[in-house]
């Protein structure tokens, strides 16, 4: 399962890399995100967001696929352009506390810092 | 008061009225040059690049070292020189010039020319001078067409014509007071909250946005549309090409990159191009407009969110809904009513105005900002 949760990040990366950027001037948190989280010994390092704004909650999904992960809250703190992430998976939780970078860059980064009960690291990704 | 008297006096306070009026640069010089660091150089002309968006002038200038370095000085464009007595010709390489200006931010050799005065003869070559016609002395009626209908482009027979020189090129709530420069630049960041009723994020990201002197406007930056009210606040004005057989009307955008924007009058709902490619977002969004008496009132969405909406970078989200009225109330005046409706990005529906003159007898000016691009 591992290995198709590999193949299918790197898929819809492969993708997504391929087009064209194009700006996004509206939310600096709406869009694809592509990236990495790890060390982990219980899901592969390609990290895969698709975050979008509705005017008034952030929703979203990591790695989508048949082991996505849906972004249960997520909340944005625009003084300092920080960012919190609670995502739930089928037999774990995952916090994600990062920063946005190169805020006006249409490929702006968020990094940080994600945990589970059993694991942490760190997280960057890109928007494309 | 005699007619000569009036004339004289109409002239004076037209005068009066474009003195005040700052450059004419087509975007915020100020994110790409200091206006604290002043710089004046000697030198000799090397070359001149005639080339939108901005003329350059390259010229030798030697160093404390006696050493020789090439400078760039930044100018107004091809069009805003033009019209204030430059060609191509007037300076040329091997001439003598003094530039007076601004340093660039990032400490290379480039500078905003604010003043370029030939050397051998002391003439002063660059003069800008706004240029905007003066005001009628009597207001002329509005021309309509033979059902009586508004005219919103030139009258009948021929006539050339086009709008331009916004009152107001700045979009803020009306009846809000919020200085800034005629690019959008805040004098003051403070008044960032009073510009619209932003939600949070987006007043951040406003205030981002003028904190780094508006240099990452994707208009000017990748050469973007000037979508929504954007598109009437240009320096290069706008045409309106109504197409009555075929119920619909151009706007013809004088600047940004010379595309247009299509108004169908024919009684469609809001349902997308004539392919119905509702899931397709674009630059000026889907409009649709209707007379109601003599106003077009335009209802436009379907935007998308690669572009900067105003000068000075108000934030807008997808779900941005335009409702615009425009009248006539006389032939030299277009009076432009603006609702914004984004919910994702503000805290409610607000509104703006302003007008835009007649220019008689011209042809719209073309500025291309695809030239010196990458």
């Amino acid at each position: 399962m591992r290995a198709f949760t590999v193949i299918m990040t790197l898929f819809v990366a492969s993708l997504l890399s391929g087009a064209t950027a194009v700006a996004q001037e509206g939310h600096p948190l709406k869009g694809s995100w592509i990236g990495t989280w790890g060390p982990s010994k219980t899901h592969s390092e390609d990290l895969l967001m698709v975050l979008n704004w509705d005017g008034k909650a952030i929703t979203g999904m990591i790695n989508p696929g048949t082991d996505n992960i849906p972004i249960k809250s997520a909340t944005l703190m625009p003084d300092t352009w920080s960012v919190h992430f609670e995502a739930a998976a089928k037999d774990t939780t995952y916090t994600f506390d990062g920063k946005i970078e190169n805020l006006a860059m249409h490929n702006r980064s968020i990094t940080g810092t994600w945990k589970s009960p059993k694991e942490s690291g760190k997280f960057n990704v890109q928007r494309q | 008061m005699t007619s000569g008297v009036r004339r004289i006096s109409v002239l004076v306070l037209a005068g009066v009225l474009l003195a005040v009026i700052p450059g004419l640069a087509h975007h915020e010089i100020l994110g790409k040059f200091d206006d604290k660091k002043p710089i004046t150089l000697n030198g000799i002309v090397t070359d001149v690049d005639w080339k939108n968006p901005h003329v350059h002038v390259f010229m030798n200038v030697k160093d404390a070292k006696g050493g020789v370095l090439n400078w760039a000085i930044e100018l107004e464009s091809p069009i805003d020189l033009q019209q204030s007595g430059w060609s191509r010709d007037t300076v040329q390489p091997g001439d003598a010039i003094t530039v007076r200006g601004m340093s660039a931010r990032n400490g290379s050799r480039q500078a905003w020319g604010e003043s370029v005065v030939v050397s051998k003869t002391g003439k002063r070559v660059l003069n800008m001078t706004a240029t905007a016609p003066p005001p009628p002395l009597q207001p002329r009626p509005s021309p309509r067409w033979p059902d009586k209908q508004l005219r919103l482009g030139a009258a009948p027979g021929g006539a050339q014509g086009y709008w331009a020189y916004p009152s107001s090129t700045v979009l803020v709530e009306k009846g809000v007071t919020a200085p800034m420069s005629r690019y959008g630049l805040l004098k003051n960041i403070s008044d960032a909250p009073k510009v619209a009723p932003m939600q949070p994020w987006a007043q951040a990201l406003y205030i981002s946005r003028q904190s780094r002197f508006l240099q990452d406007d994707p208009t000017f930056l990748n050469c973007k549309p000037p979508g929504g009210p954007r598109q009437f606040q240009q320096s290069e004005g706008v045409q309106f090409v109504e197409d009555r057989e075929r119920q619909r009307i151009f706007v013809l955008i004088g600047g940004g990159n010379n595309n247009f924007r299509i108004i169908y009058t024919d009684g469609r709902k809001q349902v997308g191009q004539v392919g119905g490619d509702d899931d397709n977002p674009l630059y000026y969004g889907r409009s649709v407009g209707k007379w109601e008496a003599d106003a077009l009132v335009v209802d436009t969405r379907g935007f998308n969110e690669d572009f900067w909406f105003t000068n000075g970078g108000l934030p807008h989200t997808d779900q941005l809904h335009l409702v615009e009225r425009f009248t006539r109330p006389d032939y030299d005046t277009l009076k432009y009513e603006l609702t914004v409706d984004d919910p994702a990005a503000y805290t409610r529906q607000w509104s703006s105005e302003w007008t835009l003159r007649w220019v008689a007898g011209q042809e719209q000016p073309r500025h291309l900002c695809q030239e010196n691009r990458p």
